[in-house]
């Protein structure tokens, strides 16, 4: 209990602290965006008339528990996404691992306490995806009260056992096959499950009305075929929006999760010589014994490099990155419509499609670059803040490491033109040269946003600001990115047109526009990087001079 | 007679109203080794974090090597180095990359950063680390290579925060050995403590610090004199306690 007191002490003081008031503000706000979202689904879905008909008659009458099937079905994959991202993190690389594990505690007392506060967490982000939903069907048909709190043990029931299996596999496997590969294996199963969490979340809440229809009728048609856990919590919610209480589904719900418990229970028992394992197994990896050159922005450029080469996380989620861009070119995310398009030729859409798919890419990596200015180097502010290097010089090696970095979705939206779109090589070539442009047009957005003292200003501990900022720091780049591109796109859009207007845009045309649409992408480009890096190194040099 | 290379009058700090620092009247020579005493929150790191440049003066001047601090220059950055308690190093880099990183912050040579570096490495007993990641490294090796990183940079002031904690006894007679060579060669050193045997052993003068106060400096023995010949501990309790209201 002591530990539990603890955490919820932590969590009391958290609103004490400027840092910690950001921190549960951006939790809040991204949590509260989700709820409302789906909240505001299930609103469509209870005033769609046609689709309760459907459901009804599918169902046989037993559409409510479909639907609130439909609704617990996040739950579960909330429980995998953190289970698996979090979870070597949470067992074996806690900062209070060291001090549980020399307390005069139970030795399964440090495994249950990260299983208590996982849950804790997933039923946070479960019930921001799944409880407002549920209650607008239970609303829907006048439930109990009464019958909402128990929403709240249903999410609990479909989320706890899930996260909990994860966590005692993730043990047993540390006991006994401890090392560097298992580390790798966790390492990149996490970054799937992160990749594939935010892009479940990404392809739910954002799809188009009809797609998310599909979806629910294809689930809550079928509520018998769902998971045991969502199932029975679907039928003990269905009973009590009519006022009853399903003691059958109540105490199946009940047991199964004090069963994965106590089995939890048993398995923590290994968490001790687990832990000691993980920390032991691997051996130290040696590096090449290289020198580096003297320039500071050469030596940024290639810290940069190796910090990326150097560990296996990283490189691993540039992987992960890859997939993710193939996985959604292949779906047609975004591009659907544009490949419809007949009357423009074929390169031509090609073109759009993969610059599409290129600025769909930027958009998901851009933030995670942007850290790389000041965010990611907090702890050794102090170090730049005392050098006396010049901060046009630190922003010129941090920029041209994240100019080549910026090539890898370049290079991945090309080869899916080249499978995926069978693209031929002069449609290719104008969009890397427009790409090319666009990816220095990012760089000068970068380099304004993420120096920017309002957003970035580290804090007296030398560390830099994290938590609320940095969601805000993350819609202004996006914005600033979007804002930045729209007026060479617009003025290209627009003579396009107006050639279109005049004749049908023809491939000679299309060939014959390609060295200009290309030489204006780059000039732009080149502009916008050197005003951006003007007003970023004045940035830069104000967050480096004494607070 | 040389001029004090560090130089403050009437520095002083506040933190939402409320003095970290004040009043501080420092002049430390060319070549000296000046230790800085005081309790946990004394005002050590505040003083430090102010000499680095990486807090603003709410009150007084400071001057290093000549400079005004107002002015921010790189020519006052350049002579300084600065050890902090916790290490800033880049975990995934391993020693010899983050020396060389700092290096080139500094604008070392490439020849004099690695003779230099790969002299200060055997002499700490670091040159089978170095090229191993920092992420696997113990408190006190982190320690010895950011130390390793900023000599590399042949600082004229060296400031250190607490940098006897963590190293283990032949580290530590290293890190005297080294720091007593750079004061030989004219290195102004500076550096914040709690070991008083370090003070009483290479600092050529004290200070000791009480809440936010410079109480008293001076060498051990005049100190020691001034307190009835009492050891450099009994100075400091007695020091301190005469500063708790």
């Amino acid at each position: 209990m002591k530990l539990l007191a603890a955490d919820l002490r932590v969590l009391r003081n958290l609103p004490t602290t400027n840092l910690g008031r950001r921190t549960l503000l951006s939790a809040a706000i991204g949590i509260g965006l989700l709820a409302m979202l789906t909240w505001w689904f299930a609103q469509a879905v209870v005033t769609n008339p046609q689709l309760l008909a459907r459901l009804h008659r599918e169902t046989g009458g037993d559409e409510l528990r479909g639907l609130l099937g439909y609704g617990l079905m996040a739950c579960p994959l909330v429980a995998t996404w953190l289970g698996l991202a979090l979870a070597q993190r949470q067992l074996f690389e806690g900062q209070e691992l060291a001090l549980w594990r020399q307390a005069p505690i139970a030795s399964a007392r440090p495994a249950m306490q990260v299983l208590v506060r996982a849950t804790f967490l997933s039923c946070c982000w479960a019930a921001a995806l799944a409880l407002p939903f549920l209650s607008a069907m239970l609303q829907s048909r006048q439930a109990p009260a009464w019958a909402h709190g128990l929403a709240l043990l249903t999410i609990v029931g479909a989320t706890a056992p899930m996260l909990a299996t994860l966590l005692a596999v993730h043990i047993v496997l540390v006991r006994f096959f401890a090392g560097r590969w298992l580390r790798l294996v966790f390492a990149l199963i996490g970054a799937l499950a992160s990749v594939g969490f935010s892009t479940w979340l990404l392809m739910t809440m954002f799809a188009r009305g009809h797609e998310r229809v599909q979806d629910v009728v294809a689930i809550a048609s079928l509520p018998r075929q769902l998971p045991w856990t969502i199932d029975t919590g679907a039928a003990l919610l269905a009973a009590a929006a009519r006022g009853t209480i399903d003691i059958q589904a109540l105490a199946g719900l009940a047991s199964w999760l004090v069963i994965t418990v106590l089995v939890f229970r048993v398995v923590a028992d290994l968490h001790p010589r687990a832990y000691e394992r993980y920390l032991t197994a691997e051996p130290p990896l040696w590096r090449n014994h290289r020198r580096w050159s003297t320039s500071v922005a050469s030596t940024l450029r290639k810290k940069e490099f190796a910090q990326v080469l150097q560990q296996p996380g990283a490189l691993i989620g540039f992987l992960v990155f890859g997939v993710l861009v193939f996985a959604l070119a292949k779906e047609q995310v975004m591009v659907g419509g544009i490949l419809k398009v007949t009357r423009v030729p074929r390169d031509v859409t090609h073109l759009a499609v993969l610059l599409t798919q290129w600025f769909l890419a930027v958009l998901l990596v851009l933030y995670a670059h942007m850290g790389r200015l000041v965010l990611a180097d907090s702890a050794q502010w102090a170090l730049y803040a005392c050098s006396p290097a010049s901060a046009f010089a630190i922003l010129r090696g941090k920029l041209t490491a994240i100019f080549a970095f910026m090539l890898w979705p370049l290079l991945l939206v090309a080869l899916t033109g080249v499978w995926l779109l069978d693209a031929n090589v002069t449609t290719l070539a104008v969009f890397v040269g427009v790409a090319l442009g666009g990816t220095a047009v990012a760089m000068g957005v970068l380099a304004v946003v993420g120096t920017s003292p309002a957003l970035m200003r580290p804090e007296d501990s030398g560390h830099t600001a994290q938590g609320g900022k940095n969601f805000l720091g993350a819609l202004v780049l996006v914005i600033a990115f979007q804002l930045a591109i729209v007026p060479v796109s617009l003025a290209i859009w627009d003579q396009l047109a107006n050639e279109q207007n005049h004749r049908l845009l023809s491939h000679g045309l299309a060939l014959q526009w390609a060295p200009i649409v290309v030489g204006i992408a780059l000039a732009y480009g080149g502009l916008m990087l050197l005003l951006g890096m003007w007003l970023g190194s004045r940035n830069l040099r104000r967050l480096l001079r004494a607070k | 007679m040389s001029e004090p290379v560090i130089l403050t009058q009437g520095l002083g700090r506040q933190f939402a109203g409320k003095w970290a620092v004040q009043d501080l009247d420092l002049a430390v020579m060319p070549g000296e080794i000046y230790g800085f005493l005081g309790q946990n929150g004394a005002g050590k790191t505040t003083t430090l974090r102010l000499l680095t440049g990486l807090l603003q003066p709410s009150a007084g001047t400071l001057c290093i090597d000549g400079l005004d601090h107002r002015t921010g220059s790189r020519e006052l950055k350049q002579r300084l180095g600065f050890v902090p308690d916790t290490p800033p190093l880049y975990d995934y880099l391993t020693g010899r990359q983050y020396v060389a990183l700092v290096a080139s912050l500094w604008n070392v040579p490439r020849r004099e950063r690695d003779d230099r570096s790969d002299q200060l490495l055997d002499r700490l007993g670091l040159a089978e680390h170095a090229d191993l990641l920092c992420k696997g490294y113990s408190h006190g090796t982190r320690k010895k290579i950011h130390l390793v990183a900023v000599l590399t940079t042949a600082p004229r002031v060296l400031l250190l925060d607490e940098p006897s904690s963590g190293l283990d006894p032949m580290s530590n007679k290293s890190l005297k050995e080294l720091l007593l060579a750079e004061s030989a060669r004219g290195t102004t050193v500076f550096l914040s403590t709690h070991g008083l045997e370090l003070a009483e052993q290479i600092c050529h003068r004290v200070g000791i610090l009480a809440r936010g106060r410079l109480r008293a400096q001076g060498t051990v023995a005049e100190l020691r004199h001034q307190h009835a010949e009492r050891s450099l501990e009994d100075v400091f309790v007695a020091i301190t306690q005469a500063a708790t209201p």
